[in-house]
């Protein structure tokens, strides 16, 4: 007599939802700071919404709600920089990169709440790596940590490489990142010669993972930024990773690749760029794919299981998720049974 | 309905009579008498700005920090008293019988 079939298990995947998750907190890229010039403004989707994103005119980046604390315009629709406010075309309010209202052109008494706090939603920014980025909580709290200082693309002699690439997945930032700890998959997905070793620590939001004994060597800071290493060769190659959540159920993900500024005809400038084709995928006669090739019909079509059925072999999937649920500040009972 | 006495900016006493269960600025606003109540009981216009009747002072409930700050965010346009209230935050029950108030001037 077999045991009973267990119908929970079976019939599990009914019930199961594609992306379970909130928008993590975290710095996330926004866009590359050579797009946006003094005085611009524009509408950008990011973290399940619009916001306006505009630049200053002494140059500082700000990223705001797009509806007015005042009777709700769209400020991204009509409105415009003011030297370093961002004016509501409706009335004219004007709202510092902070979020404080600045200027009411016809009132009298300003609404003391105006003088107190700020009454806009805007997001904390900072430009780094040639980058605008912005920090997202879903309860507005302040910065948790700092970006890290990245040598290969803040360095300015030292370093090259332009390439970059830009990818939307219809899926999570979390299901995406959890690809980092899966190294099964690396066989059987991507076709590598064999299962790497990985191990993976993690401090506060970082983590900290090396595939195949120093092959690979990543740190992750928090869900938006990923820098890593892959040494081959004889030479380092780095991929920075920034990928932006577009809403709960869609991503970008962003990559630059840089080198050593090996000279010209070396072994080791051949080297650097052969490593970073792999990583793209692009390699020719590789024996196995780059992500591009194989993950996102994956990403893009599976579904999320809280409670996997893994196996000796498995990387440390349930680990990876721990440590993620901290970028889950504000997730309710019901939402964190299902992640 | 709760009678209340109000003075006028012009001056004229009258009777008003306000509606229980609302803030007292929206009878004042209906009756006519130049209360504006523009912000609708949110504490960020002053346009319901009101002298109590000293002996009235202490039956109303307590200003809140956010009345108080309305309320000094006017000193500069308009003369203050000590019993001077945003009469949104005045509520009208049976209580309030007979309650004397002088709309303050405009700002």
């Amino acid at each position: 007599m077999g045991d009973q079939i267990n119908l929970k298990v079976l019939l599990e995947s009914q019930t199961l939802e594609r992306c379970p998750f909130p928008i993590p907190t975290g710095w996330y890229f926004v866009d590359y700071a050579d797009t946006l010039k003094a005085g611009e403004m524009r509408n950008v989707t990011l973290f399940g919404q619009e916001w306006v994103l505009f630049r200053t005119e002494s140059g500082k980046p700000g990223m705001s709600d797009p509806y007015c604390p005042h009777l709700g315009a769209h400020m991204g629709h009509g409105g415009k920089v003011c030297g370093e406010h961002i004016r509501c075309p409706f009335h004219h309010w004007e709202y510092d990169t902070a979020g404080w209202c600045k200027n009411i052109p016809y009132a009298k008494v300003t609404p003391p709440i105006v003088k107190k706090q700020a009454i806009l939603r805007t997001l904390p920014m900072v430009e780094k790596y040639g980058m605008m980025w912005a920090w997202y909580h879903p309860l507005c709290e302040a910065p948790s940590f700092e970006l890290p200082y990245i040598p290969e693309i803040e360095d300015a002699t030292g370093y090259t490489g332009s390439r970059r690439g830009s990818w939307t997945a219809d899926t999570c930032i979390q299901e995406i990142a959890e690809n980092g700890v899966d190294v099964a998959h690396l066989k059987f997905l991507h076709g590598a010669p064999g299962i790497p070793p990985v191990s993976a620590s993690y401090d506060g939001p970082v983590m900290k993972l090396d595939i195949g004994q120093g092959y690979i060597v990543g740190t992750a800071y928090g869900p938006g930024l990923n820098v890593m290493r892959f040494n081959q060769h004889g030479i380092t190659a780095t991929m920075i990773s920034y990928t932006q959540p577009i809403s709960a159920e869609q991503s970008r993900m962003n990559m630059s690749f840089r080198h050593v500024d090996y000279a010209e005809g070396t072994p080791e400038l051949h080297a650097s760029k052969k490593v970073i084709d792999h990583m793209i995928g692009a390699a020719e006669g590789e024996e196995s794919a780059g992500f591009e090739s194989v993950d996102f019909i994956v990403w893009n079509n599976k579904k999320y299981r809280p409670n996997p059925l893994l196996c000796d072999g498995d990387g440390p999937v349930l680990q990876f998720r721990k440590w993620f649920k901290q970028f889950y500040p504000a997730a309710d009972a019901a939402t964190l049974a299902k992640i | 309905m709760t009678a209340v006495r109000v003075k006028g900016r012009d001056g004229t006493e009258q009777t008003v009579d306000a509606t229980d269960g609302m803030a007292l600025m929206e009878s004042l606003r209906d009756a006519g008498l130049g209360v504006e109540g523009t912000c609708g009981g949110a504490m960020s216009c002053g346009t319901c700005h009101v002298y109590v009747a000293a002996a009235w002072a202490d039956r109303l409930p307590a200003r809140s920090q956010d009345e108080a700050d309305m309320i000094e965010a006017l000193a500069d346009f308009v003369e203050l008293r000590p019993t001077s209230r945003l009469s949104c935050q005045i509520p009208v029950d049976a209580g309030v019988e007979g309650l004397s108030v002088e709309i303050a001037p405009q700002v």
